[in-house]
């Protein structure tokens, strides 16, 4: 009762009562929140059916003590995200295969890269090397 | 009135009710409640793995439905307990995209510190990530007075006000909420699979009882109804019943949203609409206690 006779003195002063802060704090999430969903959409009406498009590239051969290590960069240009995805690199001489050596990607996601590296004991400088994606699983 | 006074006073904080109240102070004091509440609520989510995978694998469409299903969902929230008194729609529909901006910096803050976003990461990783979290972090924002202080003598006046749908409501945010809390983790699929048609009517009639204990214990903390010396029956169809359905539906809405429902196998769907379904029927049963 008391409560009541409060509320209504106080929609009097309604006016005043909003910061002009709190405004500029709601335009930039409604800034935020609209452009989110827009971009969403965006993709959503673009890119959603895309399937994965998944290329491996060598980004560096390190020498180890235990061997050699080849950086790979996993993009996957499609639209959706390649999970689980393997990597398969070679080494070959005019002769035939000479070592392989395998690495699984847990995501890739759609648009985006993850590095990961396949380690060799023989020096890939020396041979043919060839890596490329096995296969993914959906998420 | 002295009580109700009292704690008005002590929900205004300093400066508060009697003299002129600074709006700018006020706004500061709520935005920094906000950040605190969108941080303290959606940390276990922001610390979970499958939050960070949905946010670039979900489906697009999907997570843009979900984005603006949450808006008026903010605004009724922020109506009823917001984290300042206001009397019109239109400030709290303000109120809300303020708490929904607060969701989003704060789930940037905390994925960066936790690099589970850096700049080396496409936009589009990013944003998805980020728009992700902002749902249950602008939850947070909004509920921050009534769970992280403040609270105060109004919102419980206008608590007890709301009418049925007000209280549906309630129930809707609760089960959203829970739902929302436990969907992204693999254990729900696993869980599902490992049950059979039996654990899962057993967990429903759980569901259900566990339910109305919670609609009747908050019956009892100040409602009409149970006063009034409504018989039970009708409480446990007009509340429990019908929070145990808004718990399954949003339980599918939510495991639709997040990608669960792609194969349309109906048995398997319904099996993970029962599990998800208790913690949302709980958090629907409990919302009139926590929100």
């Amino acid at each position: 009762m008391g409560g009541e006779r409060d509320r209504s003195g106080e929609g009097g002063r309604q006016k005043n009562r909003t910061s002009r802060w709190e405004w500029v704090a709601a335009a930039v999430g409604t800034l935020l929140v609209a452009g989110t969903i827009g971009y969403m959409l965006n993709e959503a009406l673009t890119a959603g059916g895309m399937p994965p498009g998944v290329a491996v590239h060598v980004d560096e051969i390190v020498p180890m003590e235990t061997g050699f290590l080849v950086r790979i960069r996993a993009e996957n240009s499609g639209g959706e995200t390649a999970a689980g995805l393997t990597v398969e690199g070679e080494l070959r001489s005019d002769t035939g295969s000479v070592e392989k050596s395998q690495v699984t990607i847990d995501y890739v996601p759609a648009r985006g890269s993850r590095f990961g590296g396949l380690i060799f004991q023989e020096d890939p400088r020396s041979y043919a090397l060839t890596v490329r994606p096995m296969g993914y699983d959906r998420p | 009135m002295e009580t109700q006074t009292a704690a008005r006073e002590r929900s205004a904080g300093p400066g508060g009710a009697g003299e002129e109240r600074d709006p700018d102070r006020e706004f500061a004091i709520g935005l920094a409640r906000a950040f605190g509440g969108a941080i303290f609520f959606s940390l276990p989510l922001l610390m979970t793995m499958e939050m960070w995978w949905l946010g670039f694998y979900m489906d697009r469409l999907h997570l843009a439905v979900f984005m603006v299903f949450m808006i008026p969902l903010l605004v009724a929230l922020d109506h009823y307990s917001g984290f300042r008194e206001t009397s019109t729609w239109g400030e709290d529909a303000v109120d809300a995209m303020v708490a929904y901006g607060v969701g989003f910096v704060a789930s940037v803050v905390v994925l960066a510190l936790f690099a589970v976003i850096t700049p080396a990461m496409p936009f589009r990783e990013v944003l998805g990530k980020v728009a992700l979290q902002a749902v249950p972090a602008s939850f947070g924002a909004v509920l921050a007075a009534s769970q992280l202080g403040g609270g105060g003598g109004r919102e419980e006046e206008r608590k007890e006000r709301v009418g049925y749908g007000g209280e549906l409501l309630f129930m809707l945010a609760g089960a959203v909420f829970l739902a929302f809390n436990v969907a992204p983790t693999e254990e729900m699929v696993l869980i599902a699979y490992m049950m059979t048609p039996w654990h899962a009517l057993a967990l429903a009639l759980v569901s259900l009882v566990m339910m109305h204990a919670f609609v009747y214990a908050v019956e009892f903390r100040g409602s009409h109804s149970a006063r009034d010396g409504t018989p039970g029956w009708s409480v446990f169809l007009r509340f429990t019943v019908v929070g145990y359905a808004i718990a399954l539906l949003v339980s599918a809405y939510v495991l639709w949203t997040f990608g669960r429902y792609d194969d349309n196998a109906v048995a398997r769907m319904t099996m993970e609409a029962v599990v998800l379904g208790f913690p949302a029927g709980l958090g629907a049963a409990a919302a009139r206690l926590i929100l």
